[in-house]
């Protein structure tokens, strides 16, 4: 928990510089977002950048930064979501990419953006309507990096794992409250939109991770897809056969990479997640008469992370 | 895993691939590709939590055969096996997490 642990005492030192700092207004976040600017605003992290700089610097550096951008190739997904799947199917309702509603983009963004269920489907129809744009050959590049930013502005920020999808159980922990953020301690928090600091049951537990990295078809859907399985593979793979790490413990403790949880890209994780093994042996063998040079080469992997890889 | 002789040149090459094999729309035989087609597994040919996954090849050196003798061309081979993590199917994106390289050499002479 030591980045809990620094959370606290991070917020005490910059006590000064919060006071007088204007956040998002009560009012603006029970209204629908209109837009991908307002949307920003309500779940903007950049506020939380003041007193826990370390981490949010962290945070920046991984794809929870950018999720509904990625590399890029989230982007162009979403937009071939909208052009090969949803336009494609008689019952979706969408013939045109200006008819898409929020409950069409939520088979990518119940994971890569949940907020967007507080938006209007106007924000639903300007990602999508971005997206499109993003891969199309004739926008030059200038426009591609406004794109790039305005996509990016929106994603899984501190207030996601923090405080919307802080408590899975809410019939006996309670529903989350927008004036409130969740950690590892129960206390005062010095942020003039979040002062209330509460203990989240499960903020260090594979749950939290498992709302988004995946069990299998969202059922809760009309149209039920699956993108990440990972949560499943941990639950039925792993902890199952007696595994007892969570994804916390290698994704930001044992990694040190703390806020920016990594997995493929980072070549450590890579190392780690797979025991690799080679032997080889150069023998002639005899087939009958006939004398066969050859070399045997033995390949053994014992992937040692929680859960199946790839995910997909 | 690609295999060359003493010269450098590729006298084996073969590939393996690990991943699960997601079933399109939930129904049939067909993979589904995009996260919005799939839903469900036909078959899962990644790599288990803390299971072993073995592979073996075999390899034979450059040699030609003639009147029931054999004559080796070339007494040493390299192997290179590499782990490959490809995150969007493609070599271009592939990330290489191990990469272990073998130097093999026959025995010369012998009965």
């Amino acid at each position: 928990m030591r980045f809990l642990r620094t959370v606290a005492v991070s917020a005490v030192l910059a006590l000064p510089l919060l006071l007088g700092i204007p956040h998002q207004s009560a009012a603006a976040e029970e209204k629908k977002a209109k837009s991908i600017d307002e949307l920003a605003k309500m779940y903007d992290s950049s506020g939380c950048k003041q007193c826990h700089e370390k981490i949010y610097n962290e945070w920046d550096q991984s794809l929870h930064a950018r999720s509904i951008f990625g590399t890029g190739r989230t982007a162009l997904t979403v937009a071939t979501t909208v052009k090969v799947g949803l336009m494609s199917w008689q019952y979706s309702g969408v013939k045109k990419p200006e008819d898409v509603k929020i409950k069409h983009v939520l088979v990518c963004f119940k994971c890569h953006l949940p907020q967007v269920v507080e938006a209007t489907d106007d924000v639903a129809k300007e990602i999508v309507l971005l997206s499109i744009k993003y891969g199309d050959k004739d926008t030059k590049p200038e426009e591609k990096d406004k794109i790039e930013k305005k996509l990016s502005s929106v994603n899984i920020g501190c207030l996601i794992c923090h405080e919307r999808n802080a408590i899975t159980h809410k019939w006996v922990d309670g529903f989350p409250q927008k004036n409130e953020v969740y950690g590892s301690k129960e206390g005062s928090h010095m942020d003039a939109a979040h002062p209330v600091m509460k203990k989240s049951p499960i903020m260090s537990e594979s749950i939290l991770c498992g709302q988004c990295h995946g069990l299998g078809p969202n059922f809760e859907l009309e149209n039920p897809s699956q993108c990440g399985t990972l949560y499943g593979s941990y639950l039925w793979a792993y902890r199952a056969e007696g595994g007892q790490e969570s994804c916390q413990e290698c994704h930001m403790r044992k990694s040190k990479l703390g806020h920016n949880m990594q997995s493929y890209n980072d070549l450590n994780m890579g190392k780690a997640a797979v025991d690799f093994r080679v032997e080889t042996l150069g023998y002639i063998w005899r087939d009958k008469a006939k004398m066969i040079p050859q070399t045997l080469v033995k390949i053994e992997m014992i992937n040692r992370a929680g859960h199946a890889i790839p995910d997909g | 895993m690609t295999a060359k002789d003493s010269k450098g040149n590729t006298i084996a090459k073969h590939t393996r691939i690990y991943m699960p094999i997601p079933q399109q729309l939930g129904r049939g035989d067909k993979m589904g590709r995009g996260p919005y087609e799939k839903s469900g597994i036909i078959r899962d040919n990644g790599l288990p939590p803390n299971k072993a996954v073995k592979e073996e090849f075999e390899i034979p050196f450059p040699a030609e055969f003639k009147d029931g003798k054999t004559n080796i061309l070339d007494y040493g081979m390299t192997v290179d096996v590499e782990l490959i993590y490809e995150p969007f199917g493609d070599k271009e994106t592939g990330i290489t997490w191990h990469k272990v390289t073998k130097k093999i050499e026959l025995e010369k002479g012998g009965v």
